[in-house]
């Protein structure tokens, strides 16, 4: 078990202490403690409306589920608001409800994560709720019952989010390979038939397994003190016994390097407009904060948005795209994909399309990137830390998601800085590393199917 | 932890569901004189304020952190589209942030980066609106390039073709979107000859033109009847100018049309269908509702909630999700506008069950007709409604949106504090009534998007 801070109320630096220096407010920081049973808790004070947002964040995802059984942390997410010993299935809700709370849940690869948004004076409450499940949920193993309707639910989520979009279901596809061997191949929904093929033993085992207080992380944000908080997650989580069941090793692996290049094609007639795609090795901040800071801003130099130089050259000059751009998956655990993405104009083909992108990126890696465009990117990205601020449910995302998967709260004091820290060479370097022209990638495309549409 | 990836953590998590007293005192400043009426609300203490420009000001001052956010609105907007030229509006409010003055679209853009804001314009059928978001330590730069946009957009040549070939792709790739079917299916089968049925065409869009776009931008945009609102760690004293230096170079005055009420026809007794290969239907459903001044409004908002927009709380979620496990989720609203008043709602179900799901729909509304709630359900839902309440105000850009939506509909200052007292007067009787004369399955037409099956039964 890693704590974030061993002990003690901590006070940290100045979140956006750059930016902020003249400001109206510079002494905003995060408070930290980690309770006796091994809960983390972090607190992140937003005193303008009298409204917390309450989230805990379990240190399970999709990544951690065992072979043939994809689709359980999801799945087991929405068990959680079943039954308890103390809460009929749906008064978790209902209650949260009666109090004016909005929530929900969701589930990454790396984490799972559920919250409520309350007013302050509720908090405490929330608290309870959220410990009832973590210790007395109750599975319902009646083959008609809850948890297999429930499974129902999720098959008709799988079909919205994936098997109405053929967007969505190529790049399921294109995933499956270039994480392929490693626990992130199967998207977070699971597979269809393993969805339906799950258990409510499976569901037993899962919680048995991951949901104990030493395998969270508490995060409240809004208006409260680092002291109300304390007093608050003592009373309501600090009495949890550990189960001893969660030994903290999780299934996060080195994402082996593509070793061929292989070409991915799906076609659909509800299509009409082409995309196409090309997936390289990536990384991920997690592994290699400075090599993906780099990556990140070397690739909103290259298509980051409609002042990138891909767009400037194939949106606006070359008029042959109507849009194209550069992005990576930094923010998982292991390393995801870098990818190159473009739609053609009207009239213009695919093989047309991908040599005139690949000839400007060629061009651009060989050209380099100016300071000025590399100081405005790094600009955007350290301001994006002050913008975060303005949303308390924000904050609470920003820094659950990175704490959870084993990220410190330095480094997101410090991002403003680092991201400013990133040279122009050291952007193109990385981006020179990961297209470089003997790499192996997916290429991907989205295609018009005939049809009787 | 990238910063402007990780909201939500979009890319790789699911979520759980699918869905979402004061007094008046005078405040006067040294210099520029500026009367500034303070109204100390519950949920945000709002200043009123006229420049000395004319412009007609409510801001919240926010001093805990740099940001301004900042609204601006007409009540004016796409249903000013001359005949056959339908997407001018939209051609117009696209170009507001593509060059202006002495910078192309690329200067302007880059300008924007370097301050860190934002701005861009947008319209629906009768408003207007520009927003922008900014650091307070570069709000005299920040402003000056809203000045620039405002008074000298350049409607390009490059920006324009390339809007042109957006909406190209645009009006292939509706034709596969179950939401955009559905809601063309409406408005044909419920008020096709109405304004709100129009809609971009490639004739329409070939029609367009630079000079046509600044026509309608100088009919649109202009100092009469201009709303902003803000939020931010600025003063009235020090905003006033900012925003009169903004519109300096907008007309004072112009005509714009008056749309006509939508007079919903009769409801259809099967089904409209539209065909789509996809595994899943979209059903969605309409009935006529109320105006926004009626004084029912307030029970339809608390019936609502029970019926099919409360959530995991409501009934046809309790039934069709957790109880049958027909979808991931199923809602309803009522959208009650100057113009068009609906209460409509929709969820997603695989093809073999959407005869299932609408049934299910269809035997709520009975039961709700017949019944009506229970005094519980009553309670629970004023409570949810008025509790939640303030969750609506922990941000500088909610608040500035939630003022914003308050001067479009012309309700007072103080309304934020009478809302929930208007919530809670409503009664068991009220929504009863109100269930009766609204809910009737027989009021509602449903249009099925995919490829539906059971729709006979």
């Amino acid at each position: 078990m890693k704590y974030l801070i061993s002990g003690g109320l901590a006070a940290m630096a100045v979140f956006g202490s750059t930016a902020l220096a003249d400001s109206a407010e510079d002494t905003w920081a995060p408070e930290t403690f980690t309770l006796d049973n091994g809960m983390d808790v972090v607190v992140l004070p937003d005193h303008r409306a009298p409204v917390v947002t309450h989230m805990v964040w379990y240190k399970v995802g999709a990544v951690d589920e065992d072979q043939g059984k994809s689709g359980i942390a999801h799945l087991f997410e929405h068990v959680m608001f079943k039954d308890t010993d103390d809460l009929e299935d749906g008064e978790f809700a209902a209650t949260v409800a009666r109090l004016g709370g909005q929530h929900n849940a969701f589930t990454s690869w790396d984490y799972t994560a559920y919250y409520q948004r309350v007013a302050k004076q509720h908090l405490g409450k929330m608290m309870a709720l959220e410990a009832e499940r973590m210790t007395d949920l109750i599975i319902d193993e009646d083959p008609e019952g809850s948890f297999i309707t429930e499974r129902d639910v999720v098959k008709e989520e799988r079909r919205q989010r994936v098997d109405n979009n053929p967007g969505v279901i190529l790049r399921e596809k294109v995933l499956a390979e270039f994480w392929k061997g490693h626990p992130y191949e199967i998207t977070v929904i699971g597979r269809m038939d393993e969805v339906e093929a799950l258990t409510p033993q499976d569901g037993i085992d899962f919680y048995n397994k991951f949901y104990s207080p030493e395998n969270t992380i508490l995060i409240v944000a809004g208006d409260v003190t680092g002291d109300e908080v304390r007093t608050l997650a003592e009373e309501h989580y600090g009495q949890i016994e550990p189960s001893g069941l969660v030994d903290g090793t999780r299934k996060w692996a080195d994402v082996p390097a593509l070793t061929e290049t292989q070409e991915i094609v799906h076609s659909d007639p509800k299509v009409r407009q082409p995309v196409w795609y090309r997936y390289y090795n990536g990384t991920s901040q997690k592994r290699d904060q400075d090599f993906s800071l780099a990556l990140d801003v070397g690739l909103d130099v290259l298509g980051g948005g409609n002042t990138s130089l891909l767009y400037v050259a194939l949106v606006e000059e070359q008029k042959l795209a109507v849009n194209v751009g550069t992005f990576a998956w930094t923010g998982l655990h292991d390393n995801g994909p870098a990818v190159i993405y473009a739609t053609p104009s009207p009239g213009v083909s695919m093989e047309e399309l991908e040599a005139a992108v690949m000839a400007e990126m060629t061009a651009l890696m060989e050209t380099g990137f100016s300071d000025e465009d590399v100081a405005r990117v790094r600009n955007s990205m350290a301001a994006a830390a002050i913008y975060a601020r303005d949303s308390q449910e924000n904050m609470a995302n920003l820094f659950g998601g990175w704490l959870a998967i084993g990220g410190s709260i330095e480094d997101l004091m410090s991002y403003e800085d680092d991201v400013r820290g990133v040279t122009a060479e050291a952007a193109l370097a990385a981006v020179r590393t990961t297209f470089a022209t003997d790499n192996h990638y997916i290429e991907a495309q989205l295609l018009p199917a005939e049809g009787e549409l | 932890m990238r910063i402007s990836l990780l909201f939500g953590g979009a890319v790789a998590a699911l979520g759980l569901a699918a869905c979402a007293p004061g007094d008046t005192t005078t405040d006067t400043a040294s210099a520029p004189a500026l009367d500034v009426q303070v109204h100390d609300g519950e949920f945000a203490t709002i200043q009123q304020f006229t420049t000395p420009g004319g412009v007609s000001v409510w801001l919240v001052e926010e001093p805990s952190i740099p940001i301004l956010s900042l609204r601006m609105a007409w009540t004016a907007g796409e249903t000013n589209d001359p005949a056959g030229v339908e997407g001018l509006t939209n051609a117009m409010v696209y170009h507001m942030n593509e060059g202006a003055g002495e910078l192309d679209a690329q200067g302007f853009f880059k300008g924007m980066e370097e301050l860190n804001m934002s701005f861009s314009c947008g319209a629906s059928n009768e408003s207007t609106f520009c927003n922008s978001s900014m650091l307070t330590d570069n709000a005299n730069e920040s402003f000056e390039m809203i000045t620039l946009a405002l008074s000298e957009p350049r409607f390009d040549d490059g920006p324009f073709e390339r809007f042109l070939r957006e909406q190209e792709v645009g009006l292939q790739t509706r034709e596969t979107n179950p939401q955009y079917l559905a809601s063309r299916a409406r408005a044909a089968t419920l008020y096709p000859d109405h304004a709100y049925a129009r809609e971009m065409s490639a004739e329409s869009i070939a029609a367009i033109t630079q000079d046509a776009m600044r026509a309608q931008k100088d009919l649109l945009m202009v100092k009469e009847g201009l709303l902003v609102t803000a939020v931010g760690a600025m003063s009235p004293q020090e905003l006033a100018p900012l925003i009169d230096q903004a519109v300096a170079g907008l007309p004072d005055r112009s005509e714009t049309a008056e749309t006509s009420n939508v007079v919903l026809a009769a409801a259809q007794t099967a089904p409209v269908t539209v065909d789509l290969p996809q595994p899943q239907s979209l059903v969605t459903f309409a009935a006529p509702a109320m105006t926004r001044e009626d004084p029912d409004f307030y029970t339809a908002v608390v019936l609502n909630y029970t019926f099919g927009g409360g959530g995991f709380q409501s009934r046809l979620m309790k039934d069709l999700r957790v109880e049958k496990g027909l979808t991931y989720g199923v809602y309803t609203q009522v959208s009650s506008q100057d113009k068009i008043q609906l209460w409509s709602g929709g969820g997603q179900t695989k093809n073999e069950s959407a005869g299932e799901f609408i049934a299910g729909v269809k035997a709520n509304m009975e039961t709700m007709v017949a019944d009506g709630m229970t005094e519980e359900e009553l309670a629970n839902a004023k409570a949810y409604l008025t509790g939640s309440y303030p969750l609506g105000f922990d941000s500088n850009a909610k608040i500035a949106g939630r003022m914003m939506g308050v001067r479009l509909d012309e309700l007072p200052v103080d309304f934020f504090d009478k809302r929930n007292a208007m919530v809670e007067a409503v009664t068991l009787e009220d929504v009863n009534r109100v269930a009766s004369e609204y809910l009737s399955p027989d009021n509602f037409t449903f249009v099925v998007v995919g490829q539906p099956e059971g729709l006979d039964g």
